[in-house]
């Protein structure tokens, strides 16, 4: 067991929403080839059969809308068009056609190749340099958000590719009340009431002992009084605060503004980074439930079924009669692992390095939390035990504090 | 400090904007339309009264998301 692991007493992960790889990190490639980013030469073609490129061109906001769609009909458009469809490989050729569907605007559905220019995204792209990045992260499911999430909480969607409500079926229990079954602690912080969390039913309204608020999770920072697993949701809507003024939403959803997330996260980190004692004992993910509709030129790959066939009415318009059977992944995001036991510059690679080369999804969320803190645990989906974890990357070496970056807000 | 990174904050007079449609944002309509199933098994004295069709922008999902959270964790989870 490496030094890093030895010190290890927290795990906190990061969710934001909607942006895949290419979209925030793939910029960083110019800098650092080992990156599996963009190389300015990735095109779709659009209705009028034009190439659209790729281009370093991403704003803030007010680029992507509508909100591209990400519906499980809409992703495998993205994925496979021009190609048969599964079990073919995607193409990774449909974005700017599945975008042309919502607005019919040739010169706007060109948008969605759009990626962030080098430092226009300072707090990302800074962690990216100084720890490690996830070449091959994919969000669990080709679809929305509810059911990427679930398998962070759960390990499985429970058959569902959409946003529809799931319910638990058993034996899966949520990473949460595996954790308190332990004896161990652990915490969901949303942001405040008035945004809440994604777990609606399953969560909120069976375990509210287990939900705190983002203020509580700074609270808890700075007194050392973090929980073994921590799980952050950031704010899901612009809406007036408690005490009156104006709260952003910093989910990075579009078309809420990237800046505001990048605010949050550099929050998020400079709370852990702040207290000398959490900062050597925390490992910080930061990754997104899915791709958001927005391009990425990395295929997903196949993964181990999981048990469940999502309903046709789910799929049909995609797949015809033949169901999904959670046998492929999503697209991938952007994931960076953060901590000073693990070294500057590292990038975790993924499906194109043929030997060495990881796949990761969300649900090796619970498969790591679980490993670490609780140690062998039968009753988990089949994604999950097939799932990669991540701890492995922190080493023997703690990097001074000099050496690791601290954010100050302008 | 050595190692220090700017982090520019938006222009929050121009980002604001709580009056956008919620039709906009496919995630926070589901959101209420999660909350509003739940709503449905609350006992008549624990229920909010807003009707779907007044939640319109963000602020006003926002509004019946805080009074939907604070009732839940009211219950207690007995809900």
């Amino acid at each position: 067991m490496s030094a890093g692991l030895e010190n290890l007493k927290h795990v906190v992960v990061l969710m934001m929403e909607n942006r895949s790889f290419d979209h925030m990190l793939g910029a960083l490639q110019a800098e650092n080839p080992k990156i599996n980013g963009l190389s300015g030469t990735e095109t779709n073609l659009d209705t009028s059969n034009e190439p659209a490129k790729a281009q370093p061109k991403a704003e803030f906001q007010g680029q992507l809308d509508p909100d591209p769609d990400h519906h499980f009909p809409a992703v495998h458009k993205q994925l496979f068009f021009g190609t048969p469809g599964p079990p073919a490989a995607p193409s990774m050729k449909g974005f700017v056609q599945s975008y042309f569907d919502q607005r019919n605007d040739v010169e706007h559905s060109r948008k969605i190749m759009y990626y962030f220019a080098i430092d226009k995204l300072p707090v990302l792209h800074a962690l990216a340099r100084n720890y490690a990045v996830f070449n091959g992260w994919f969000s669990s499911i080709p679809g929305p958000t509810v059911c990427n999430r679930a398998f962070a909480h759960y390990g499985t969607s429970f058959g569902k590719a959409n946003l529809d409500i799931f319910y638990i079926k058993e034996p899966f229990k949520s990473i949460y009340e595996r954790m308190l079954d332990a004896n161990r602690t652990t915490k969901l912080y949303y942001f405040d009431p008035a945004s809440s969390t994604q777990e609606v039913v399953n969560l909120l309204k069976n375990q509210p002992q287990i939900f705190a608020t983002y203020n509580q999770f700074l609270d808890d920072c700075k007194r050392g009084q973090l929980p073994d697993d921590a799980f952050v949701e950031p704010n899901y809507s612009d809406h007036p605060g408690d005490g009156g003024g104006e709260l952003l939403a910093s989910d990075q959803h579009p078309d809420h503004d990237v800046q505001e997330g990048e605010v949050f996260i550099a929050s998020v980190y400079n709370a852990i980074r702040q207290n000398p004692d959490l900062w050597k004992s925390t490992a910080l993910l930061i990754t997104y439930d899915e791709h958001g509709g927005i391009y990425d030129h990395v295929a997903p790959p196949s993964c181990v079924p999981d048990g469940f066939e999502a309903s046709l009415d789910e799929t049909r318009a995609a797949t015809g009669d033949v169901p999904f059977k959670f046998d492929r992944l999503g697209v991938r995001v952007p994931a960076i692992l953060v901590s000073p036991w693990i070294d500057k510059r590292t990038v975790v690679p993924g499906p194109e390095d043929k030997d060495n080369g990881r796949v990761f999804e969300h649900a090796s969320i619970p498969a790591t939390i679980t490993q670490h803190f609780i140690g062998d645990y039968d009753n988990r989906s089949p994604r999950e035990k097939a799932a990669q974890t991540f701890l492995d990357l922190l080493g023997d070496e703690m990097r001074p504090d000099s050496d690791c970056p601290h954010f100050e807000f302008d | 400090m050595p190692n220090v990174i700017r982090v520019p904050k938006p222009n929050r007079k121009q980002s604001y904007q709580p009056h956008r449609l919620l039709g906009k944002n496919v995630l926070l309509q589901n959101q209420v339309k999660h909350f509003k199933e739940l709503e449905k098994d609350l006992p008549a004295q624990h229920q909010t009264g807003i009707r779907h069709e007044e939640i319109r922008t963000e602020a006003e999902a926002a509004q019946y998301i805080r009074r939907m959270t604070e009732k839940l964790h009211q219950l207690g989870g007995k809900a």
